[in-house]
């Protein structure tokens, strides 16, 4: 097991190293200048063309991505090109709100969609089941950005109860966890649901009720743990997602977190913070992947890592 | 069956809730728009606990180093700070800050300061002749990479005349010059900072305003406090402002709504009217300096032919534009500058005129109109803009394809253009804020002839024309203003029968204030002005 976990964590240095120079390639092949946008709507071109120099940017291509990855290699991801700080602090600052938002969010979506999904599929074409299904389709086709303002209207404007946006306390994360939960845990219940609809079929839930066991036991204990599969596959790339940031919701929030900084440094072409966020999103999704395959041995022992 | 029945009524329950919330925002709204600014002043002062203010912008701060700031916002908070010697008012003159006068030479080429006394920097620094040298000669300095240098690029020397009085000799006239130490990116650092902290003085601003460096948390807040010892105390500085920037337009409303800000701008245009006068808030709007126009390129055809490009001025219903794009939050541009831009003046409209402008064509041979596309960005603003452009060019014939890009995409379609006869740009929907609030900045840079062609400047419409040339000269080799105003009062006029551009509109710049503060406004640059900002209760 622990053999296991090594080798897959060595495998992410390959990995990463193909993925930087797809993300160092890509970032630069978008059209537009930083030296001009860091230059401003007024500049003259002697401007730009010092910002350039100052940048870096009058360099080669190939030497810049070396100064790039040999950076990466002493811990060092440059500066930023908007804001002239180091592109870890920018990054840094940002990451522990979007974080906790994603963890919030995720356990009440995984808690509620669970819920939703387990007790839709006992309790199928019935009004629970209807119920349950419409939340669901609601969750996923509601739009965050409508939805989220929405609630600020209601919870913040009408009531005053929490806060519209920002992060002061634990208050301010109400609103935004259920904004961008609610289409996670519509989508869990989605998956929950066929997945235990399916799995109540089979002949050992038969052979459970059969010898007596309690119903609730049937369900939650051995048919729940038996559809999990397919939903933590589920889970866990909604929560690599999630953890990128989500622009919409961080804008209708004003939360100070990853998305909203991709979105200005993908406006501001800021190579560096572009760079160094999609390598820790990369990051982010081979190391969740892995948890994911981890979480497959313990509920399916059949599933061995070898 | 009894499951059909409960199923029923819990839709209809949550049918009936949705309608209900629905409803109480439309029958607030509503109330809202009834409003107008009579009411406004009417209502009760809104109850402000403390002396901490918030004010919610529409974007993040980019620097804090006035040498090496490009946006307004970011000099939004700078000018709580720092200060420069001279500065502008409500109306954009140029008034004094920290020189107490000042004087220029003829032919404007020699700028002296006499300096108020007793000033000291946030960090003890005395402010003195050598503290405006030190920050003048780091813009200067050659190998300055700083993005404001460009503007002072003309001073040959700044010279210490005594400790409070400084000389600044300019390598040649310029006359606008006054304006550009009006700009905020004339403010002043102090020298001890600068010392200290090298180029990182743009995380840690040390100035003479009235308020101090608290903290800067990028992306989330910056906040100043009180300065205790500020020279020219009004005794209404408030204990603190914290500027939050908020993106969502909704959001940032939401907030003037809740209490949790104080201030906010801009206010979307569409909300303006619906939450001025509700709970002590008051909406007030002012003409800026930012002009919006359609650069036709005149090295092509048919925008070659000055009869093409007047047709389109009258094409175009700026009344109707204004509606449409602006909500009514704009006024017709009547010249290439705004009347806040120094040395303005206002010309006779390009009245509607959909007649004219087809005989016009008709004249210049185009009877069956053409077809060709604008460039702009791809905001919503923007792209309703070139698509009201599209309808009105329609009835003259002309087919508009209309192509927003992203603004990377755009400047560099606009800007990495080697020939300026293998530009693709055909017409180009932009906007410009002479950010110094002289003519010649309004001016020189967009039509100022070959020298300002794309990539060295922005001169879109690729316009050249040696009259409007010799007079942009003439306007910049002396001091004196009124034969200043002669030149550019011709360049206006030539320009404005000439049409390089469409002539849209002014924008104003629009805030959200609750009724207790008193004395806080945007200047019409579109940057915060707190100097005179009180609480009253």
């Amino acid at each position: 097991m622990l053999k296991y976990i090594i080798k897959r964590l060595i495998g992410v240095i390959p990995i990463l190293f193909l993925v930087s120079i797809f993300i160092f390639l890509f970032v630069h092949l978008i059209p537009g200048d930083p030296a001009r946008l860091v230059a401003g709507q007024d500049a003259t071109i002697q401007d730009v063309e010092n910002v350039r120099k100052e940048l870096g940017l009058d360099q080669p291509i190939h030497i810049q991505y070396f100064s790039f990855i040999s950076g990466i290699f002493q811990g060092d991801l440059g500066i930023s090109l908007k804001t002239s700080r180091p592109v870890f602090d920018e990054i840094a600052i940002r990451f522990m709100p979007t974080f906790w938002l994603t963890f919030w969010s995720m356990v009440w979506a995984v808690i509620v969609g669970l819920l939703i999904g387990v007790i839709s599929s006992t309790k199928r074409n019935k009004w629970q089941d209807y119920l349950g299904m419409f939340g669901a389709v609601s969750g996923i086709s509601i739009p965050s950005f409508w939805m989220g303002l929405l609630l600020i209207q209601l919870f913040a404007v009408q009531l005053g109860w929490l806060p519209t946006g920002g992060l002061d306390s634990w208050k301010s994360y109400i609103l935004p966890s259920i904004t961008l939960g609610s289409g996670v845990a519509a989508v869990i219940a989605r998956f929950s649901r066929s997945s235990m609809m399916d799995i109540l079929k089979d002949d050992y839930i038969r052979t459970g009720r059969a010898k007596g066991l309690k119903e609730n036991k049937v369900v939650w204990g051995h048919g729940l743990k038996n559809a999990m599969i397919p939903v933590v596959t589920m889970t866990g790339l909604q929560f690599g997602f999630l953890l990128g940031g989500s622009v919409v919701i961080e804008t209708v929030f004003n939360w100070p977190g990853l998305g909203r900084l991709l979105i200005d440094s993908v406006a501001f072409r800021d190579y560096p913070v572009i760079q160094a966020e999609m390598l820790l999103f990369a990051l982010q999704f081979i190391l969740i992947n892995l948890i994911v395959d981890l979480i497959y041995g313990f509920l399916n022992p059949q599933i061995r890592y070898d | 069956m009894k499951n059909r029945y409960w199923f029923k009524l819990v839709m209809l329950l949550i049918l009936s809730i949705i309608v209900l919330i629905g409803c109480s925002d439309a029958a607030s709204e509503g109330e809202g728009s009834n409003t107008d600014a009579e009411d406004a002043e009417a209502q009760e002062t809104a109850v402000k606990e403390g002396k901490d203010l918030t004010i919610a912008v529409a974007a993040n701060f980019i620097s804090l180093d006035p040498h090496d700031t490009n946006d307004t916002l970011s000099y939004s908070a700078e000018k709580t700070m720092l200060e420069g010697l001279v500065g502008f008012d409500k109306d954009m003159n140029v008034v004094p800050v920290l020189a107490k006068d000042y004087s220029v030479n003829d032919d404007a080429t020699e700028f002296t300061f006499e300096l108020e006394e007793g000033v000291t920097f946030h960090d003890g620094a005395p402010f003195n002749a050598e503290a405006v040298k030190v920050n003048l000669d780091r813009l200067t300095a050659p190998d300055s990479t700083l993005i404001r240098s460009s503007l002072f690029e003309l001073i040959e020397e700044t010279e210490v005349v005594d400790e409070f009085t400084v000389k600044v000799k300019l390598s040649e006239p310029f006359g606008a010059m006054i304006n550009t130490f009006a700009h905020p990116a004339g403010m002043l650092i102090s020298p001890q900072a600068l010392e200290e902290y090298g180029d990182d003085v743009s995380q840690n601003p040390v100035g003479t305003g009235p308020y101090v460096f608290e903290e800067w948390q990028p992306g989330d807040h910056l906040t100043v406090t009180k300065n205790e010892d500020y020279w020219n105390a009004t005794g209404n500085e408030v204990d603190s402002i914290t500027f939050v920037p908020t993106p969502e337009n909704g959001t940032r409303v939401a907030m003037l709504q809740t209490g949790e800000a104080d201030f906010i701008y801009p206010v979307p245009t569409e909300q303006a009217e619906s939450i001025n006068g509700t709970e002590g808030i008051i909406v007030e709007n002012a003409q800026s300096i930012v002009v919006y126009y359609l650069a036709m390129n005149n090295l092509k055809e048919p925008f070659n032919d000055v009869r093409v490009r007047q047709a389109i001025n009258y094409a175009i219903n700026k009344e109707a534009f204004i509606e449409v794009v602006n909500n009514g939050f704009a006024s017709p541009l009547d010249s290439i500058i705004a009347p806040d831009t120094q040395f303005y003046s206002g010309q006779s409209p390009y009245e509607y005129d959909v007649e004219k402008a087809k005989e016009l064509l008709v004249e210049a041979g185009y009877e069956d109109g053409f077809n060709t596309t604008v460039w702009g960005a791809n905001s919503s603003t923007a792209m309703n803009a070139m698509e009201f452009i599209q309808q009105q060019l329609a009835q003259i014939n002309i087919e508009l394809e209309v192509v927003p890009m992203e603004s990377g995409t755009l400047s560099d379609s606009i800007w990495s253009v080697e020939n300026p006869e293998d530009a693709e740009m055909e017409m180009y929907y932009g906007g410009w804020s002479p950010s110094t609030g002289d003519a010649d900045w309004g001016i020189r840079p967009l039509v100022g002839g070959e020298d300002a062609y794309p990539p060295n400047s922005y001169n879109t419409a690729y316009y050249n024309n040696d009259e409007v040339n010799s007079l942009i000269a003439d306007g910049l080799a002396t001091g004196d203003p009124s034969e200043r105003e002669q030149a550019y009062a011709d360049v206006q006029e030539v320009i404005w029968e000439e049409a390089p551009w469409a002539f849209l509109t002014v924008d104003d710049t629009i805030f959200g204030k609750k009724n207790y503060l008193e004395g806080i406004y945007l200047l019409p640059d579109g940057s915060l002005s707190v100097e005179n900002l009180e609480i009253v209760q």
